[in-house]
């Protein structure tokens, strides 16, 4: 991999050095996180645990480089690996394992959309987002993270494809495919409220 | 004098066409993820300006990456998370 940071450094350098590069990532992990378990406790424990493991794989961090995305590599990883299995969600199967033969269209039910909500007390812009949230949160964590990484943090493709460890022409198909049904839940709730014109 | 538009209309389902739009249609992710070579594009740009469906589709998908990145809210992260990894931080040798 890549070289040692030179000389050893101190553990009080290395400290400081770990939270001036690192720390300020935190907001963006936190949400990734959020989104991957869809539980606050449980977005608070992958968190910390991927800094803890980036502590002791800091040595192999190279300064200055990017280090939102090394962070999200690493909570990605931890998700899948342990995370998933001790979750309170259940086990969803994983997108890359069906790639090829999923059909788009049979994404699971419905995700109950509120039409009663109160237009006075809420605002359209809360409403909008509310209703982007639940459209997203009911997509599979595959196509979720995609969405996330490119269209919320601003990733690349090239450092998507990093971070998930696949090929950028899947990063391409699997973010289409996500948009694709992102677009099909978010209609049928333009319909519910009287847009049915494909507003969306 | 036909407007530009139902020229356009008249035109989309001429032979050759559909080809165009289909390229179209697969650089559009690319272009909207600013992830489009200049040449695509300016293809992309070129295209759109007489093609009515392509548009169109242009700015629906415009408007969905629109509603994640600008609508979506953020979580806010409890204060005390920080706080809690640079303490387990500095336990750790």
């Amino acid at each position: 991999m890549s070289e040692r940071t030179g000389k050893q450094l101190s553990k009080e350098e290395k400290d400081a050095r770990f939270e001036a590069e690192l720390l300020p990532v935190l907001d963006p992990l936190y949400n990734f996180a959020y989104r991957l378990t869809l539980d606050e406790d449980d977005a608070n424990d992958l968190v910390q645990e991927t800094y803890l493991k980036a502590y002791r794989f800091f040595d192999y961090f190279e300064q200055g480089t990017n280090a939102k995305a090394w962070l999200f590599r690493i909570l990605k990883n931890s998700f899948i690996n342990e995370f998933r299995k001790k979750s309170k969600q259940p086990a969803k199967v994983d997108y890359s394992e069906v790639e090829g033969y999923y059909n788009s269209e049979d994404v699971e039910g419905e995700s109950g959309v509120a039409t009663t909500t109160d237009m006075r007390t809420e605002s359209v812009q809360d409403l909008i987002g509310d209703e982007v949230a639940s459209a997203l949160n009911a997509l599979p964590v595959d196509f979720r993270t995609v969405i996330i990484l490119c269209d919320l943090e601003g990733f690349t493709y090239e450092e998507m494809a990093k971070i998930l460890d696949i090929p950028i022409g899947t990063v391409r198909s699997r973010l289409h495919r996500a948009r694709n049904s992102l677009k099909e839940k978010l209609e049928k709730y333009a319909k519910s409220m009287g847009y049915n014109n494909n507003e969306i | 004098m036909e407007s530009k538009i139902t020229e356009v209309y008249q035109n989309a389902p001429v032979e050759g066409k559909e080809t165009e739009c289909e390229k179209v249609s697969k650089l559009l992710d690319l272009v909207i993820d600013g992830e489009a070579t200049s040449e695509d594009q300016h293809y992309f740009n070129h295209h759109i300006e007489d093609c009515v469906t392509c548009f169109e589709s242009h700015q629906k998908q415009k408007l969905l990456k629109g509603l994640v990145s600008g609508h979506l809210k953020r979580v806010i992260v409890p204060e005390s998370l920080a706080l809690s990894i640079k303490a387990k931080i500095q336990k750790t040798l």
